[in-house]
């Protein structure tokens, strides 16, 4: 397998996805004494590209590791970030990834992507759960950490009028809620 | 197995006898046939406390380093680790090379210290409790030099952005070495105990196997990954801290075996020589400790003003004990607190291989098995046993599948 | 403080509510050879009804209360409650969460309160002492 740098994964990403592809970022930093170089790299895809986006990551490595699902409440749309890893078990060579993809609102939907990575079925399920982002075709729609009877409708993560109620907050006696 | 079914028949009980790690609540629902374990489902989230939503709103980012620290009590450096190392990139702060090296060095402690423990749970889970005694007992000498250099046994609170909150002096190299040295003796019998005793080789010889394959597929991370054969180490991988300037090779358990099988006996060895592994980061981060400051902002008020007007994101990501720990911050200009937070703990991804290892397995080998990944927040409290051939569906409690598991050992051919 | 005499073994039964684990490891360690609490008879149990102090840590989550609360009632008498660790006594860091219930006073009584974030091995017998000692004058009918 070839290791490719960042500014050629950024080609690649362009050549794979054409028009879909919106931007994309280096970030690096030097470390400690040596001043090697920590190296993350986000790149933006429009939301109809996603699984093309994904499925081009599993070509730049076999078994691409997806960390986690960060998604945040930006006012009028939701943005996800899929936090991959790659080319790891190569000493100082890997990478990290962010795969962002911004949803409107009004249509908070994105393809799972179990059947291309099994092991994101949590972190999909998380997702769906916290931020009010329906994974389409999800195999197991079940809340994962949250309690039965926590309100539907009811997002924690959310900063709108979704996000969980005050009443449900515990606050310090004497205290007012934030 | 339905969802429905499930729910009447776990009544859930947080059972947390005798050994808490394991013993944070977590339901497990396995079908059976007969003693054969043919299914498994998990119930995550008994000790969700929202700790990302205080984050988001309620704590500044300084704050919620101590907020981090109190993820999980048992790696409770390596969460404030990743969490600051996010933040830094996010408000592009640099920590200065010394505070970097006795990161590392707290870290490798951890691990020690972790690794000690995990080695105790796992003999207790096999009725073996003498060796659980002597682990527990050796991890005294690392609690008190995590004591010595941080100035507490479990919540360190030695991080803060931008570097650390207390020096490691010249004159404290000395009782550093000596509790090294110490380890450094024990090895030889730590190994004939864990990796040469039969009883222990019986029992977890072939038990709990995770394949290669399934390990890269369900994202496995940390000692669980690499007994797997899968050489994914963040130390090695992506340069954090002194990490970066040390030479450090994922440990895998063909080093000594000779043969990568993923059961966990390898998991053993792996976490073996880890311990090794981390004594000589430590050696080695004392050796080539540069001076100079400790905290790039030593400031409170200035460098919570510098976040309050920091714009930007980062990811932060720390080799924990139980494998990596990611940390996603985003910041906004004018909002004191973190815009986004999230957590990634490494038995979060762990957890998904759990059916996988116990397919297969008698019920008795359930919690050594389940032990073996190391989960942090979670323990086989009780399980829904449903028996395929008699169409019985009975609760086992865990003391009941601890009996049975102590009483497998007892029963082996001497 | 004085304890008459050591009447009889003190079965303790542990119970997380949420907790981040490091109250938890304490506890353990308190039985390890180090502190050896064994040597007084003091003894961690699997099950509640074999117990006489129940040892409850955490800020007690949502999903817990229900369950809190039937281990309590399946405590026999007399019994004492011992809360270790600052989030179990009024919250600590995880206070204001939208998942909580506790802290541990509000769901059940509580008789011994242990502060430390985690309390030191030391702090945790010296309770688990003062939980004897309370335990007695009960029994004879003291209060």
């Amino acid at each position: 397998m070839e290791l490719l740098t960042p500014e050629k994964i950024i080609d690649s990403f362009k050549t794979a996805l054409g028009d879909s592809f919106i931007d994309a970022k280096i970030y690096q930093c030097e470390v400690a004494v040596k001043k090697n170089k920590f190296r993350s790299l986000w790149v933006e895809v429009k939301k109809s590209a996603f699984r093309d986006a994904v499925d081009h990551i599993c070509h730049l490595q076999q078994y691409p590791h997806l960390a986690i699902i960060s998604s945040s409440d930006l006012g009028a749309e939701v943005e996800l970030i899929y936090h991959f890893t790659i080319y790891y078990g190569h000493h100082l060579e890997e990478l990290s990834l962010g795969l962002r993809v911004k949803l409107p609102k009004s249509d908070l939907k994105i393809p799972t992507i179990t059947d291309l990575i099994p092991g994101a079925l949590f972190t999909e399920r998380e997702t769906q759960e916290m931020m009010g982002v329906e994974v389409v075709g999800i195999p197991d729609k079940r809340r994962l950490f949250l309690p039965e009877d926590f309100p539907e409708g009811a997002y924690p993560w959310r900063k709108d009028e979704k996000g969980p109620p005050n009443d449900m907050l515990r606050v310090l006696p004497g205290r007012e809620p934030k | 197995m339905t969802l429905e079914e499930t729910k009447k028949a776990t009544y859930t009980i947080p059972v947390g006898p005798i050994h808490p790690a394991l013993k944070e609540p977590i339901r497990l629902a396995l079908s059976v046939d007969g003693e054969e374990i043919v299914d498994v489902d998990i119930f995550a989230g008994q000790v969700h406390r929202g700790i990302e939503w205080l984050g988001m709103n309620r704590n500044n980012p300084i704050q919620s380093i101590y907020l981090a620290e109190r993820i999980c009590g048992i790696c409770n450096i390596c969460h404030p680790f990743a969490f600051v190392m996010a933040v830094e990139h996010a408000a592009g702060i640099t920590p200065p090379a010394r505070a970097e090296y006795i990161r590392t060095i707290t870290a490798e402690m951890e691990r020690i210290h972790s690794h000690l423990l995990w080695a105790g749970i796992a003999a207790h889970e096999i009725g073996f409790d003498t060796i659980f005694y002597l682990a527990w007992r050796v991890r005294e000498e690392i609690m008190d030099l995590i004591e010595y250099v941080t100035g507490n046994r479990i919540t360190k609170a030695m991080f803060q952005i931008g570097g650390v909150r207390r020096d490691i002096t010249e004159e404290q190299f000395p009782r550093i070495r000596q509790s090294l040295d110490y380890y450094k003796s024990l090895f030889g019998q730590l190994k004939r105990v864990f990796l040469d005793d039969r009883t222990i080789r019986m029992r977890t010889k072939n038990v709990g196997v995770l394949k290669r394959e399934d390990a890269l597929k369900l994202l496995t991370v940390g000692p669980t990954a690499r007994a797997s054969g899968v050489p994914k180490d963040v130390r090695q991988d992506q340069p954090y801290a002194a990490y970066a300037d040390l030479d450090i090779k994922a440990m895998t358990p063909d080093m000594v075996s000779g043969t990568v099988v993923g059961d966990v006996y390898d998991r053993i060895i792996v976490r073996l020589l880890e311990v090794k592994q981390a004594i000589e980061i430590i050696e080695q981060c004392l050796e080539k400790m540069p001076p100079g400051p400790i905290l790039a902002q030593p400031k409170t008020a200035v460098l919570l003003k510098t976040l309050t007007q920091a714009e930007g994101e980062g990811i932060g990501r720390a080799e924990a004990p139980r494998g990596e720990v990611i940390h996603y911050v985003r910041l906004e200009a004018g909002q004191s607190t973190l815009a986004t937070w999230k957590v990634r703990a490494p038995t979060y991804v762990n957890l998904m291989a759990v059916p996988t290892i116990l397919k297969g397995m008698q019920i008795a080998d359930v919690p050594i098995a389940f032990a073996s990944i190391d989960p942090c927040m979670s323990c086989t409290n009780r399980i829904v046993v449903t028996d395929r051939a008699v169409g019985r569906k009975s609760v086992v409690g865990y003391e009941e599948l601890h009996r049975l598991s102590v009483e497998k050992t007892k029963e082996l051919p001497r | 403080m004085s304890l008459k005499a050591f009447k009889r073994a003190l079965w303790v039964y542990h119970l997380n509510t949420g907790s981040c684990n490091g109250c938890d490891i304490e506890i353990l360690a308190v039985l390890t050879p180090r502190y050896d609490v064994e040597r007084f008879g003091i003894m961690l149990v699997g099950s509640p009804r074999h117990a006489d102090v129940l040892l409850v840590t955490g800020p007690v989550v949502k999903q817990m209360v229900p369950r809190v609360k039937r281990i309590y009632e399946q405590t026999p008498d007399p019994k004492l409650v011992m809360v270790v660790g600052n989030c179990g006594i009024e919250g600590g860091v995880f206070y204001e969460s939208y998942n909580l219930a506790g802290p541990v006073d509000q769901i059940i009584p509580v008789d011994v309160y242990v502060p430390g974030c985690p309390p030191r091995p030391e702090a945790i017998i010296h309770s688990v002492v003062m939980a004897w000692v309370k335990l007695e004058k009960a029994e004879q009918g003291v209060s």
